[in-house]
């Protein structure tokens, strides 16, 4: 164990670092405008969204404006940009997992079995059992009271207002929430645990007997079908520890500003039984967390953390027992939790294959690997001494707040992709990474954009759109053109600092790169007509880059003239006579549709027309939808009438 | 100007461990005070006022301004010879606002962890006494043997001690002095370094009832406010305002401070239980105990024989209760964030007063098993191995478990033998009949007597000689948990309990030992009233 001499570490930690009781820095959430009660505007039925009030949002905005003081400390937060690639590519393989892995979800003869533990922080203002403020990027060592650091003679004061997340959480999660719980103590000695046990939640946990429905478009493996219902044994609240960050030389640094802050251990019923869907689940546990407002960040941020059991054994087994388990310990994205579980699977197979046992161990697994390795075995692992706290009384949960917590929780992940799907008209796939990305925030800043750009619509004396156009439009932006931003942007930032940080999206859903104000404004003049969806796509390299600043996006249009001008009614019944002229071969097809021999318009031969004609017209004047509408009246009023006549 | 003299004056603060002189006080050697206020940095008192000597695991900042040195919070144990709380503890400023001035830090068994202060780092408590007309040096009982001495010598006015299972009223008892346990939850125990959470009580000390009485029931000036009604938020265990008031409307004397008359022991029912009754309980106490129920009843009261049936196991339940608490809450001390980190095994008395530093050649790995073995002494690395032991997965069913449900058999013959109901339970106990020992007689067909308060010793004999102490502990560590088996109930079940001094007469001549009066839970207002009386009648020759 390294060793850091006890006089600087004191100086380091007591001098003027201890939070007096009640020194709270609250942090006044936003307005409630651009949170997700405008989920289009009309609320869901019966489900009022609620305003998040007290909730504490953790921004990266530090890291943002120090790229620095990240890159100092090498256990910091990976760059965003190396997470939205990573993101990225697990969007990327659940959507083709079908194609792709699907050989890999199943070994002939052999049933896989998975147990999954995640823990996730949540999202409070103090920690479990002091009243110092929780924090996420703030200087080390600001916020600890003397029992984070158990300093003799200090007590726990346990923190009721904890309670509203973890139970919204166990609500989300479908449990049942157990009107008396206790806190144990569960010993271990390590530097992060300055107590020498973790409070936690053993012998009763707060909540019971939930589970999570999981469907295809949660990207489960096609062998679990349309939905499969994994079972949640148990949520218990808990204490986390201090944060370690390694130095050169040995040398241990810790961060007790997370030591206490509040956990919630998920524990889920061995009921998995493909990698694929192992990886769902977590995934869909996060999105159910950050729904309900009960989770900080996600797993890519930290936030949340998986352990997973794997056990294997033989399909024709008449025992029906299940194999020995191993514990992977620590699993910090999607993609980890299903590649550790094909490599662990695979392992404990060939070891059986060969005659050999699989050992009960814990077992580690680092990013990118091919195999988990040793941690320990079960002659390391320790007694945990489980004691009940005595300093601690029973948390008794009434019948009143569980109900209050459960009429006002929000809307839940499978609603809300429900609604993206059927009111904006977007894919499965889209409505979910949508949900999914920047860990919940890019469906914030996309609800933020389409406000924005209802409000620039009703300012200009429309009123706001029935259909969905604008909104699928809006949708449309927010993941593909804004994820080509960043795409680019990572394939060529090397020599590029200012783009490190990707999007750098805050979790309420505002990008300081691409102000949502600025890309509705993009919007509006895009679905309004008044520039081409050309000048709109640079118009955003422009906002991307710093050219434009936030507000200015119309001044900008100005002085660089991108404004359409589009070419008049005449001018266009020119451009299509001219392109019509020679292609009787097409106008037969036309014919053909209207005398009903067709079944389908041709539409694609309309669109090689209106094509022709974007070439043939003045460059930045045609317009596609303009263009199309036009070209389609002359050949209906004017072209076929003429062919009929001729015929 | 007078910052600086304020902070010179820190400098005259002298602190026992570092220097190790000796003052005339410490001359004969009874190490009472681990660390202490200067004398001549003591003003006169004013009215009102009065001397606190405070038990060295009770956390302390500056004595009595700011400006002076923080005092150590050593608990006895090298691990903590050098640390300075940055907070004080809730008894303490309850104590100073109320006119204390802090005289020291008194001399403890480590942690709590002992019946004579002789575990401790800083030198075996003593009290003068006699043996064959040559002065020897007696036990001053603990752990809070060092706060009993300093009342005794007159030191202090007040001492606060903390009693897990005695450790106030057992040294009260050796040394002739006063010691109140109260009901579990009334005094805060926010800045006390817990030894065992839920037995651990904060307990005053003085040469009488009334100074103690004053500070828990309100002074006769009914200006300060007894102790009793604060709840401390610190302290998750502190009653809250409301249960506070709600047990108190269902207790007498509550009202005001305490009536100069003597209470009236008429019509008071004093339970004897049979089974404190043991064969280790000295011919001499045995005697006296039995004199003092005889003169209570010739003035009155009622003295009824009384079966508490489970006493014979509440020792043990205790000594695996109170063992597991104590491994849990001393897991914290490591050496890494205060107190002291032994970097070699050789240096660990060096280390008590050089900071550790450079030693970078030392062996990976043993950080923390070098610094517990360096840092905790004999008896504590003794019940941290039991406590560790009665709690792993494969004895907890039979220890850790049994115990407390032998700790809940205590507590309901406690609340079947008061005729007080306990205000914590929701609804009164039922007792069946046919369930009571039979060596108790029944007063009517509703059952035998209940009883206001119990009588018993304090402990089974009077204070040891130290040398007998210590070679006993070489010889069997174990057997000195004896002394506790007529205060250990009492902590089981939360209950307030006052050791007064009783004369006591043998062939060595007279002495004094000490006679515990027990009452049902938060009827401490009643106790302290009616512990007055019998200290009266009890310390004079009976």
């Amino acid at each position: 164990m390294p060793r850091i001499p006890t006089v600087e570490l004191s100086r380091y930690l007591l001098t003027g670092h201890i939070a007096s009781p009640g020194c709270l820095r609250a942090r006044a959430a936003l307005p409630g405008k651009n949170t997700r009660v405008a989920l289009g505007g009309a609320p869901l039925p019966s489900r009022q969204l609620q305003p998040r009030q007290h909730a504490r949002y953790l921004t990266t905005e530090t890291s943002f404006a120090n790229p620095s003081a990240t890159t100092s400390s090498p256990a910091a937060a990976a760059p965003f940009r190396k997470q939205l690639k990573e993101q990225a590519k697990a969007l990327k393989k659940s959507g083709h997992k079908k194609k792709k892995s699907s050989d890999n979800q199943t070994v002939p003869g052999w049933e896989l079995t998975v147990g999954i533990e995640i823990h996730a922080q949540l999202n409070t203002a103090h920690k479990l059992f002091s009243p110092a403020t929780t924090s996420f990027n703030d200087p080390p060592n600001t916020h600890v009271a003397p029992f984070d650091l158990a300093l003799p003679g200090s007590q726990p004061l346990f923190q009721p207002a904890t309670l509203i997340p973890a139970v919204r959480a166990a609500l989300a999660l479908n449990c049942s929430i157990q009107p008396v719980s206790r806190f144990d103590r569960k010993h271990y000695f390590h530097w992060d645990q300055p107590s020498g046990y973790q409070i936690t939640q053993f012998y009763e946990p707060f909540a019971k007997d939930g589970f999570i429905t999981l469907y295809a478009r949660d990207g489960i493996a096609a062998e679990d079908g349309e939905e499969i219902k994994v079972g949640i044994k148990q949520v218990q609240m808990e204490q986390d520890t201090a944060k370690t960050t390694a130095q050169p030389g040995d040398v241990q640094w810790l961060d007790f500003n997370r030591v206490g802050v509040p956990l919630i251990e998920i524990i889920t019923l061995p009921e998995i039984h493909h990698p694929a869907t192992a990886a769902a689940l977590v995934r869909k546990v996060q999105m159910v967390l950050a729904s309900v407002d009960a989770c900080v960040s996600g797993l890519e941020e930290g936030g949340l953390r998986a352990d997973v059991n794997v056990s294997v054994r033989r399909t024709d087994d008449p025992s029906g027992k299940l194999g020995t388990r191993t514990e992977i310990k620590n699993l910090s994205s999607f993609k980890a939790v299903e590649d550790a579980i094909i490599a662990e699977r695979d392992r404990q197979i060939e070891l059986l294959e060969e005659g050999g046992e699989v050992k009960g161990e814990t077992r580690g697994w680092s990013l990118g690997s091919t195999e988990t390795r040793r941690l320990r075995g079960k002659e390391g692992e320790v007694d945990y001494r489980y004691m009940p706290d005595p300093d601690l009384g029973p948390v008794v949960i009434g019948e009143d707040l569980v109900a209050r917590l459960r009429e006002t929780m929000g809307v839940l992940p499978d609603q809300e992709a429900d609604q993206l799907m059927e009111r904006y008209n977007l894919s499965a796939k889209d409505a979910l990474s949508l949900m999914l990305l920047d860990g919940g925030a890019r469906i914030q800043y996309f609800y933020n954009v389409l406000d924005s750009l209802e409000e620039r619509l009703v300012a200009d004396g429309q009123a706001v759109p029935e259909g969905a156009e604008h909104a699928t439009l809006a949708a449309n932006w927010c993941l593909h053109e804004l994820g080509k931003l960043t795409d680019s942007a990572s394939s060529s930032s090397c020599s590029d600092p200012d783009v490190l940080e990707g999007l750098a999206m805050t979790p309420l859903g505002e990008s300081p790169l691409v102000p949502s104000s600025s890309l509705a404004a993009i919007l509006h003049h895009l679905y309004s007509r008044t520039i081409t969806a050309k000048v709109a796509k640079d118009l955003l390299w422009a906002v991307y880059r710093g050219e434009i600043p936030e507000g200015g996006t119309t001044s900008y249009i100005d002085t660089h003239g991108l404004w359409f001008k589009e070419l008049p009614e005449e001018e266009y019944a020119k451009l299509a006579d001219e392109v019509i002229q020679g292609e009787e071969k097409i106008l037969g097809e036309f014919l053909r549709w209207k005398q009903g021999k067709m079944k389908a318009y041709p539409q694609g031969k309309l669109m090689f027309l209106v094509g022709k004609m974007m070439r043939g017209g003045p460059e930045g004047r045609v317009e596609a939808s303009g263009a199309e509408r036009v070209l389609r009246r002359r050949i209906e009023e004017v072209y076929l009438p003429e062919l009929e006549k001729g015929e | 100007m007078s910052a600086r003299i304020g902070r010179l004056r820190g400098l005259c603060l002298r602190h026992v461990s570092s220097t190790r002189q000796t003052s005339p006080i410490q001359r004969r050697s009874l190490n009472q005070f681990i660390s202490r206020v200067q004398q001549h940095d003591q003003p006169a008192l004013e009215q009102r006022q009065f001397r606190l000597a405070v038990k060295d695991n009770i956390a302390t900042v500056s004595p009595n301004s700011e400006e002076e040195t923080p005092l150590t919070t050593t608990c006895g144990s090298n691990f903590l010879a050098n640390y300075r709380s940055p907070f004080e503890a809730t008894i303490v400023s309850q104590l100073r606002s109320r006119g204390a001035l802090l005289v020291g830090k008194t001399n403890l068994d480590e942690f709590g962890m002992g019946s004579h202060s002789v575990h401790t780092a800083f030198g075996a408590v003593a009290q003068e006494g006699e043996h064959e007309q040559q002065a020897v040096k007696h036990s001053a009982g603990g752990s809070s043997g060092g706060s009993a001495v300093a009342v005794a010598t007159g030191e202090a006015d007040i001492a606060l001690g903390t009693d897990t299972g005695g450790s106030v009223r057992l040294p009260a008892g050796y040394t002739g002095v006063v010691g109140f346990k109260p009901s579990y939850g009334m005094l805060s125990r926010y800045g006390v370094v817990p030894y065992a959470n839920s037995l651990d009580t904060v307990g005053l000390l003085a040469k009488e009832v009334r100074p103690i009485a004053e500070l828990i029931l309100g002074g006769a000036d009914k200006v300060t406010r007894g102790l009793w009604a604060e709840h401390d938020p610190l302290d998750p265990t502190s009653l809250s305002h409301g249960a506070r008031r709600r047990c108190a409307s269902q207790r007498d004397c509550y009202t005001g401070p305490l009536p100069k008359d003597p209470y009236p022991l008429k019509n008071l029912k004093f339970g004897l239980p049979l089974e404190y009754n043991i064969t280790e309980l000295s011919p001499s106490i045995r005697h006296s105990w039995s004199a003092a129920a005889a003169k209570l009843q010739s003035l009155g009261a009622r003295l009824v024989p009384v079966s508490l049936p489970s006493t014979r196991h509440a020792l043990s339940a205790y000594y695996v209760i109170a063992p597991a608490e104590a491994s849990s809450n001393l897991a914290k001390y490591d050496g890494i964030r205060y107190g002291t980190r032994f970097t070699s095994p050789t240096e660990s008395d060096a280390a008590i007063s050089e900071g550790p530093e450079g030693r970078e050649e030392e062996e990976e790995g043993i950080l923390y098993a070098r610094a517990r073995t360096a840092g905790f002494g004999d008896e504590v690395k003794r019940r941290i191995l039991l406590g560790a032991y009665t709690l792993s997965s494969a004895a907890m069913d039979n220890y850790f478990l049994k115990a407390q449900k032998v700790r809940r058999l205590v507590r309901r013959d406690f609340n079947r033998v008061f005729a007080l109901p306990n205000p914590l339970l929701d609804k009164p106990e039922r007792f069946e009949l046919s369930e009571l020992p039979e060596t108790v007689g029944l007063e009517d067909k509703w059952g035998p007597t209940e009883v206001d308060f119990l009588l018993c010793p304090t402990a089974p004999t009077t204070a040891p000689r130290l040398d007998e102490v210590l070679s006993e502990e070489e010889k069997d560590p174990v057997s000195a948990y004896m002394n506790d088996v007529f205060t250990v109930p009492a902590s089981l079940a939360g209950l307030p309990a006052i050791s007064v001094p009783m004369r006591v007469e043998d062939k060595e001549g007279a002495g004094m030992a000490g006679l515990q009066l027990i009452g049902q839970y938060w009827d401490d207002a009643r106790l302290l009233a009616v512990a007055e009386t019998v200290a009266d009648v009890v310390r004079e020759e009976l």
